[in-house]
């Protein structure tokens, strides 16, 4: 029999019995519209984090080592010179917080003091105007970046166009150079975030020479477990730390390694998912299995009647075979269908519980790979329970069945 | 002589079921030359469904050779029996067995879906086969389960006719009609051996015995001849009436 006949025949079947069949594909829809709605959801979460979390900068290593002192430009420029084949460029942040004014409204800034090549490091993506300069940097201005819920915050609509804006931070007049895109946790309470120079930071608002965290740009190419490992070292021996104090003093962290960190966070998560899954898989292939024996049984009259025509047992084998494949790969096809509305539905859901702002909820994410994994699944499913009914059709005797009451 | 399209010698055909062995066929011996309207008649019981499904290659004799076209069949595979009743063998049965839901052409294209027939010819040939049992064209597209018991009778002949097969076997083909629609099938029938078919036709009804060229009848699983039939019915007859 030609597989066009044989489609044929699957879909008559299908005709005669619509209702029964969807009852039965109904535990491989939930099965595999759980799977899907897992893995869009952990895509999603993990491509918002790495969105957050600024972890599309694969080469970058976030350095902090605190040790009877805390860090100082000194060392930073020491690091820079030192670790030069390792490091394409080093960033000292400092922070601070003050009250930011516009002419109307109030706030608190939550500020970062740094260099220009903050931008460029950490993919600051700029809305309005630009990052501020070298010379600005060098000669300590008294500018500012803004993010965008400050913007929303300070002029009341987050597209006022600001650049050039005046606002007062700590008491002084700053001049607004650009508008940054708002990141994680942005819109919180009063608090908006700030950017500027490094040495503004430290001489007009936190009056201190501390370092807080540093930022480095690993060269392209570069091991990053080999970077971090020489960075550590470099810090031990430039703080005279003892081995026994370096795990506590010293955090090199790449983003490769987060990366990882949660890569296995997530990944055992969804496989906790798929275990429960596949237990409704497993349901549902029994249902599957079950319902092709009953239509064996229906139509034992059929099958004589087909091997009396000249029905070779694999012609009855393939037919019903093909019959339970198409049941669970349109439960598939429905599975995902389902799974990917449901990811949406449930995002809103954790959206909403998290109180997140609109900019940083979650899109679920589901690749091509992941469907056709499922669709594959669906086939071998439809195969491993349709395969014992199509064999027993195939093996009934054509006279005994033939006259089957 | 032209070799029998059906050479049946000496076949025995014993089940084996819980209740213990069943002697369906003891030593039948039978040859339908070609374009031959055979019946075959017996009481139920007699065996004539076992002789009927040994024709028919559903099923295989447990002794005795069994030559179609002078092939030998017991020595044949499942899967060249079904090539068999696929090309060579067209089958009536009593209660139609039409798939109901499918058109009356696909029913009748059936059997041609189960060889290598091109699609282009299927039609064709369909249509031709249910000319030849005189449906109306008109029907040809419509459900089978919306036909009359005649209707469905002579779409499953066309079926049966359809693979231009060297025996058409009909089990009481006019078992489940009226007199009228079954005096029209048995006219198909002696139409189509006219047109030089070859057809055995079982029934216990003598009225669908007088259709045919010969008559052979079963009994306790043997052939009788006339004579011999006609003795037993006496013998038995009488007995019936002390």
């Amino acid at each position: 029999m030609k597989l066009s006949d044989l489609v044929l025949e699957t879909a008559s079947a299908f005709d005669a019995n619509r209702a029964r069949s969807l009852l039965t594909v109904l535990g491989v829809v939930i099965g595999i519209a759980a799977v899907i709605a897992m893995t869009a959801l952990i895509g999603g979460v993990k491509a918002s984090l790495m969105n957050e979390m600024g972890m599309s900068q694969a080469r970058l290593v976030e350095i902090y080592c605190f040790y009877n002192r805390e860090m100082t430009l000194d060392d930073i420029n020491a690091m820079q010179n030192e670790l030069k084949d390792s490091y394409e460029v080093i960033v000292p942040t400092t922070s601070g917080s003050a009250d930011i004014t516009s002419s109307t409204e109030k706030a608190t800034a939550m500020i970062t003091g740094t260099y220009p090549a903050y931008e460029t490091v950490m993919g600051v993506k700029m809305l309005q105007g630009r990052f501020f300069s070298q010379d600005e940097s060098n000669s300590g201005q008294l500018v500012a970046v803004i993010d965008q819920s400050a913007v929303k915050k300070l002029f009341g609509n987050e597209n006022a166009q600001v650049t050039g804006e005046t606002v007062r931070i700590g008491g002084l007049d700053f001049t607004i150079v650009g508008v940054t895109e708002s990141g994680a946790g942005a819109g919180y309470g009063d608090n908006v975030t700030v950017y500027m120079p490094l040495r503004t930071c430290q001489q007009r608002i936190s009056g201190a020479t501390a370092i807080g965290e540093v930022l480095g740009l690993a060269v392209e190419g570069a091991d990053m477990n080999k970077v971090a490992s020489e960075t550590r070292e470099w810090l031990a021996k430039r703080f005279n730390i003892p081995e026994s104090d370096q795990e506590d003093s010293i955090y090199v962290i790449t983003m490769q390694s987060m990366r990882e960190q949660l890569d296995t966070l997530l990944g055992s998560f969804q496989l906790l998912m798929t275990a429960v899954a596949s237990i409704s898989l497993l349901v549902g292939g029994i249902g599957i299995m079950n319902m092709m024996l009953t239509n064996v049984t229906e139509r034992i009259r059929e099958i004589g009647l087909r091997k009396a025509l000249g029905a070779r047992r694999r012609d009855i084998t393939r037919q019903f075979l093909l019959e339970s494949v198409c049941l669970t790969l349109a439960g598939g096809v429905l599975g995902i269908v389902l799974g990917y509305a449901g990811a949406f539905a449930l995002a809103g859901l954790a959206g909403g519980a998290f109180g997140m702002s609109e900019g940083t909820s979650i899109t679920p994410v589901i690749g091509i790979d992941s469907v056709l994994l499922v669709a594959g699944i669906c086939v071998g499913i439809g195969i491993v329970f349709g395969y014992y009914p199509a064999r027993r059709a195939a093996r009934l005797d054509p006279v005994e069945s033939l006259h089957y009451q | 002589m032209s070799i029998p399209v059906i050479d049946v010698r000496n076949v025995h055909r014993i089940y084996e079921s819980a209740a213990g062995y069943m002697h369906a066929l003891r030593g039948v011996t039978l040859q339908v030359a070609r374009g031959e309207l055979l019946c075959i008649m017996g009481p139920s019981g007699s065996g004539k469904s076992t002789l009927m499904n040994t024709l028919g290659c559903l099923d295989t004799p447990t002794s005795g050779t069994y030559r179609l076209e002078g092939l030998d069949v017991s020595t044949l595979t499942d899967d060249e029996l079904a090539e068999l009743r696929a090309t060579r063998l067209g089958f009536v049965f009593q209660s139609f067995n039409l798939l109901p839901r499918a058109t009356v052409l696909r029913n009748v294209v059936l059997p041609l879906t189960y060889t290598d027939t091109p699609k282009a010819l299927r039609r064709e040939r369909a249509e031709a086969a249910l000319a030849a049992v005189g449906l109306p064209t008109a029907y040809f597209d419509h459900r089978s389960n919306e036909l009359s018991g005649g209707q469905m009778q002579r779409v499953a002949i066309a079926r049966a006719l359809v693979n231009n097969p060297a025996v058409i076997l009909a089990d009481e083909p006019t078992g489940n009609l009226d007199s009228a629609t079954g005096r029209m099938v048995l006219e198909t029938f002696s139409r189509l051996r006219d047109e030089g078919k070859t057809i055995v036709l079982i029934t216990h009804d003598p009225d669908v015995a007088a259709w045919a060229d010969r008559t052979v009848h079963i009994r306790d699983g043997k052939l009788l001849t006339d004579e011999e039939e006609r003795a037993y019915a006496q013998r038995s007859g009488s007995r019936g009436r002390t």
